[in-house]
């Protein structure tokens, strides 16, 4: 193990152990106003008129009349407003906001606002589109060729649903407005997103607008985007408050009804084989929205590039949709729409071998992508393809082929087995080109005359340890002891904007700026003085440019890559399932701490399985999501998987720093099709097509197999 | 001695307990694992974890006795308790939880999901109920009247289990939730059997979470009971059909569907093991 790779105590371990760690829930109340939202009871509807209750002195309502701004707020597209604007598109839309001054008086008079609706149309299906937000179509080869020589073409179906991010904390954000400056505070992913959008909805220029992150309870991207909105609402109402701090904090069930979580999706693929090969692909995309685009352009984006997933498929026709449905706005969640195609393309793989009489694996093994192989994008992949040495640890640690072997014969007795593999890949780091056209990161190292040294970046650490990383990079290269860096939550008045922390870009993009920052202070430190550099964001030259338009090159500079075993024991009189075993090794290049990362494979993992099957969400009849609370949306415990296994492949990156890439969001993407596949084998080799898999679910499978 | 709270009582015997109850509109509050999520904040209430006569475990010849505010945890490590109790407890939520959850309070919730009041159905357990006038032992069956209405005067607290001895040593418990910690029973089946010299001398059955309140059909067990393993044979089909239309689930979490096949499911795999 690398020295780098030793693991360390967290900068944060202290202060979260201790308590002492202040998140926005537990800054002071005193003189604090409660913001409480009022939203939309439908999914679509007029807002005719709004009538507001005797206000007692000093609180009031705002909403889209008293944006000073834009009532737009900054995310991609813009779309969202802050508060509702002539309709409402989806059931939680928040038309306005009340101002009280504690939380039973807000929570009241918020009930007492009667809104005046117009019932409208809603499309709550996914299958019953009209409007499409984003429509992105792209191939290599020629697929219509192919398909006209093929000896045989699959098409199958593939659906997979919400899931739930279920970080710790819930949203919360505090706002006040003083001295002509706006200061807004809480847990969030993203400083400088929730910055931009602030000064878009008030019409300040930036200096005015100031954002620190509050130590946060998890995100998951869960407070990639959401921060933003509901940060633009409350700076909104403080702006009105005269000089008060107004705080929004979310009960459990008003986040997990009303914010973001993953895209629902539907896949259609149409696999041509000849010679019992692959030889093309023709797929197409859509993912569900909800009422507005928040990110669905660039998790859209990242799914359909994934959809043929490591595998080099001569000939490809990939088409993605992003589509409004009037439910929940769908956003960022731990892979960010690869995990959707990635159970598509695993799954398929796994049914057209069985169709063909081969072993999965094998088949899969016959197509996987090497080193120097053109990507679905007619990039490259420039770097080693670690798979076949990961299948092999995998294989050793689970048994894979001996169990499948065994699994298949007929099996009888209240409880089947199987076990299902898969493999997939992360893109590091954003899309395409937005590092270098759209992010363009600086970091900044601040040596004081003591010696210390402080780490200015806008990295939030939500659990993840990005602090604890980044310092030890630093410390590292300086060659300082670690307690000698530290790393502060960030405020925008203080750190440059080094980016948003999403797109498992921090340690391996940010971190290698530090390390150019910190080899750039050492050649210059002097004892005693204060000193400060800076670094910018620069592209590795080996880039084969991507023009997003035509999805057209290099979409990631390198990849993490995973393999993944998942053994099952299915209850055949209660339809229950049971993880006997999972196994997985994981490529993130160099582990910077290794706690760290494989307590980061472990959670992401875990999240994959719950994923597979216990996380249910749907919306009813309504469009209403009613899995609002942990008894109703469940996570899976460690009870749940006491035989997890992690194995750290290492493959590094050179442009990394000492050979580290993406990490953060690998770990989930491809359970699922490991989970189903094992599934299948233990319902007699029946096809599936969708994921989460209930009990209900496999009940109904037993019903027709056995 | 009681000790005054503002938000209630903490009296220090049954009978300062009881004259409490009795003058006051006080909710009582055992482990609070229930009533803590509810956050009433304006709420009064009558403590009850100082109470003695309510935590003792006994027996005697026929019966074994369970003081409801014995926790979950305090069972488990009992050695008083049956193994068909503790297999249900251990599956009840997680251990911080069974630290603290006590049985009075999982039967005093009223609902069909109360993992321990499933046990206490299917063994035939009465409730001991103190009032003000004094003492009164209701059959747990006859205890639930419908879902969450309970036969307890305003002046009463269940105090006591009681467990019938006999019948304990045979059984099966099975548990369905959406995970294995931390879950409320989508479903869950228990039962009881016994033979003697070829002869079915007991059988009993309970579902718990499926309707209103815990099914436990006397009358239908009755009709293996007394039979030889042969006849039951052949009285099995007619059983399991009796039951096919005593249990008419409700619609939750999961469907009805979901809920009946696998009642009947568990139902004949209990038979099977027990040799019918």
């Amino acid at each position: 193990m690398k020295e780098i790779s030793k693991s360390v105590r967290k900068k944060d371990h202290a202060s979260k152990m201790s308590g002492g760690a202040k998140y926005v829930a537990d800054w002071s109340a005193d003189g604090a106003l409660y913001g409480r939202l009022v939203r939309s009871p439908y999914a679509r509807a007029r807002v005719l008129d709004i009538h507001l209750p005797e206000m007692p002195e000093g609180c009031f309502a705002v909403d889209r009349r008293d944006v000073s701004g834009e009532n737009r707020v900054h995310i991609v597209m813009d779309d969202t407003p802050v508060y509702a604007g002539e309709t409402v598109e989806y059931i939680g839309d928040p038309v306005l906001m009340v101002v009280g001054h504690d939380e039973k008086e807000t929570a009241r008079l918020a009930k007492a606002v009667k809104v005046d609706y117009e019932e409208l149309p809603a499309i709550l299906n996914i299958r019953d589109y009209e409007t499409v937000f984003f429509d992105y179509n792209y191939g290599k080869g020629d697929a219509q060729k192919a398909f006209a020589e093929a000896d045989k073409v699959y098409e199958e179906e593939f659906q997979t649903g919400y899931q739930e991010q279920a970080y710790l904390e819930t949203q919360g954000m505090i706002a006040q407005y003083r001295d002509g400056k706006m200061t807004v505070h809480g847990s969030m992913q993203c400083p400088y997103y929730v910055h931009g959008a602030i000064a878009k909805a008030l019409g300040f220029t930036p200096d005015k607008v100031r954002v620190m992150q509050d130590t946060t309870g998890g995100g998951f991207g869960g407070k990639e985007a959401y921060p933003s909105i509901l940060a633009c609402q409350t700076a909104v109402a403080a702006y009105k408050a005269g000089g008060k701090p107004v705080r929004v904090i979310y009960d459990r069930r008003e986040d997990m009804e009303f914010t973001s979580k993953r895209h629902p999706s539907l896949c259609t693929y149409k696999v041509a084989v000849k010679d019992g090969k692959v030889i093309a692909m023709d797929i197409d995309i859509l993912f569900n929205s909800g009422g507005f685009t928040t990110l669905s352009a660039v998790v859209l984006q990242r799914g359909i590039i994934a959809a043929s997933g490591v595998y080099n498929i001569p000939n490809l026709n990939v088409r993605g949709r992003a589509v409004k449905t009037n439910t929940v706005p769908t956003g960022a969640y731990r892979g960010f729409g690869a995990p959707q195609t990635f159970f598509a393309v695993e799954t398929v793989m796994n049914h057209i071998a069985k169709d063909l009489g081969v072993e999965p694996l094998e088949f899969k093994k016959n197509h996987m992508a090497k080193q120097g192989d053109a990507t679905s994008t007619s990039g490259k992949y420039h770097f080693p393809v670690p798979l076949p040495d990961m299948i092999e640890e995998v294989e050793k640690a689970s048994g894979y082929y001996a169990k499948r072997e065994e699994y298949r014969k007929p099996q009888t007795g209240r409880y089947r087995r199987g076990i299902g593999i898969s493999l997939w890949f992360h893109g590091a780091g954003f899309t395409g080109s937005g590092e270098r056209d759209f992010i363009k990161a600086v970091v900044k190292l601040h040596k004081f005359a003591d010696g210390k040294v402080e780490v200015l970046v806008s990295q939030t650490d939500i659990g993840q340890g990005i602090k604890t990383t980044l310092s030890k990079i630093v410390a590292n290269e300086l060659n300082v002891p670690l307690d000698k860096v530290f790393c502060e939550n960030p405020d925008t008045d203080h750190v440059p904007d080094s980016g948003p922390t999403v797109a498992s870009r921090s340690l391996m993009t940010v971190g290698e700026l530090l390390r150019r920052a910190a080899i750039k202070l050492r050649g210059q430190w002097v004892d005693g003085e204060e000193q400060m550099v800076e670094e910018h964001f620069k592209e590795p030259d080996f880039i084969i440019p991507f023009y997003i338009e035509k999805f057209r090159g290099d979409a990631y500079p390198t990849y993490a890559w995973a393999v993944a075993a998942v053994e099952l024991k299915v209850d055949t009189l209660t339809g229950v399932h049971e993880v006997v075993g999972a196994w997985g090794s994981f490529d993130v290049g160099t582990s910077i701490d290794l706690n760290i990362v494989v307590g980061q494979m472990e959670g992401g993992f875990l999240q994959g399985l719950g994923y597979s099957s216990m996380e249910q969400m749907d919306t009813d009849a309504k469009g209403r999501i009613r899995n609002n609370s942990y008894s109703d949306y469940i996570i899976p415990t460690s009870v749940d998987v006491p035989n997890l296994q992690v194995i750290m492949h290492e493959e590094e990156y050179p442009d990394g720093p000492y050979g580290a890439k993406g990490a953060g969001e690998l770990p989930l993407v491809g359970v699922p099709a490991a989970y189903i596949s094992a599934m299948e084998q233990a319902l007699n080799g029946v096809n599936l097509y969708h994921a989460p898999f209930s009990t209900e679910d496999t009940m109904k499978a037993l019903r027709e197999v056995l | 001695m009681v000790t005054i709270l503002a938000n209630g009582f903490v009296p220090e015997s049954l009978a300062e307990c009881l004259e409490l109850k009795a003058k006051r509109s006080l909710t009582p509050y055992a482990g609070g694992t229930d009533l803590m999520i509810e956050e009433d904040r304006g709420g009064q209430y009558l403590f009850l974890h100082k109470i003695p006569e309510l935590k003792r475990i006994r027996e005697d010849d026929d019966n074994l006795y369970f003081g409801a505010a014995c926790t979950f945890t305090e069972l488990l490590e009992s050695a008083l308790a049956p193994a068909i109790l503790k297999a249900a407890l251990s599956r009840i939520a997680a251990p911080a939880i069974r630290n603290t959850g006590t049985i009075g309070g999982n039967i005093g919730n009223g609902s069909a999901k109360a993992d321990s009041a499933l046990i206490f159905f299917v063994t035939d357990s009465a409730l001991k109920l103190s009032g003000s006038k004094g003492e009164r032992l209701v059959p747990i069956q006859d205890f639930y009247l419908g879902r969450k209405k309970l036969d307890l005067q305003p002046d009463e607290l269940i105090s006591e289990v009681r467990m019938p001895k006999k019948w304990l040593s045979k059984y099966d418990y099975q548990k369905i939730g959406a995970r294995k910690s931390l879950a409320i029973s989508r479903l869950s089946f228990a039962g009881l059997f016994a033979e003697e010299n070829g002869a079915i001398t007991h059988c009993a059955v309970a579902f718990g979470a499926v309707s209103d309140v815990i099914i436990r059909r006397k009358d239908l067990d009755s009709l293996l009971i007394g039979k030889t393993i042969p006849d039951a044979k052949a009285a099995k089909s007619a059983y399991i059909k009796a039951y096919e239309e005593a249990i008419v689930p409700i619609r939750g979490r999961v469907s009805a569907e979901y809920r009946k096949e696998t009642c009947l499911n568990l139902l004949k795999d209990f038979l099977n093991k027990m040799g019918i």
